[in-house]
């Protein structure tokens, strides 16, 4: 229960929070309310993509690059709102960040499916020019 | 209203990767799914932080998006058969 200690400071910074009087809105804020909106439904496309298309690297398609284009509308109209109260600096790092790792991540992932052998969905059009599908050595306890 | 309407899609994208990890037909299926939906809750934290104007819900986003980058990079060196670290 010792966690609970923490409960009166956050109640504490929540009432300076709320009793500053900073609040931010994207009411009326056209160019950030358009942003945010195309974001999101980006990232709604990107979910649908990832639920209909028939593979795994079909998927893995949808769900890095429409969701890398989704996070630049997201976290560039939240650093237009956020600009009234000084605060869009650190929306900006949380977007630097994600753009380092996105792309990253998605290459990790590929390559660690290439090398443990899953399988395109559709053989006969596919080339594959590394030939290298299923070599890798299977970790002890891995499925 | 355009927020309200952005959380309502955040949260819909949220439920069908959940169904794609639990659904999942192989393991990248499950990792692919694992490191949207790390993405997807950063994103959604940072749209909470503007409904509500608490901006302390930006340092949230941005520990959960390094703590989703970090299991996937572990997840996959571990099923390439290389050690997790070092």
């Amino acid at each position: 229960m010792r966690f609970l200690l923490c409960l009166p400071f956050m109640l504490a910074t929540w009432a300076l929070a709320a009793a500053s009087g900073e609040r931010v809105s994207v009411q009326g804020n056209l160019p950030a309310e358009l942003l945010i909106l195309i974001g999101t439904l980006f990232i709604l496309l990107a979910a649908l993509g990832m639920l209909r298309f028939p593979d795994f690297y079909t998927r893995l398609h949808a769900s890095t690059k429409l969701v890398t284009l989704g996070g630049i509308g997201v976290f560039g109209g939240s650093a237009l709102a956020f600009s009234a109260v000084q605060a869009s600096e650190r929306v900006l790092l949380v977007a630097a960040f994600f753009f380092l790792t996105a792309p990253l991540s998605g290459y990790m992932i590929a390559r660690s499916g290439y090398l443990r052998g899953l399988e395109p969905y559709r053989e006969d059009t596919s080339v594959d020019e590394w030939g290298a599908c299923g070599e890798a050595e299977p970790s002890p306890g891995a499925p | 209203m355009i927020v309200n309407l952005a959380l309502i899609c955040l949260a819909l994208s949220i439920m069908l990767a959940v169904y794609r990890v639990l659904r999942g037909p192989s393991w990248g299926d499950r990792i692919t799914a694992l490191d949207f939906l790390g993405v997807n809750v950063a994103v959604l934290i940072v749209v909470t932080a503007l409904k509500t104007g608490f901006t302390a819900f930006l340092d949230a986003a941005l520990i959960v998006s390094i703590l989703g980058f970090l299991s996937t990079v572990a997840l996959t060196r571990y099923l390439l058969g290389g050690r997790v670290m070092g």
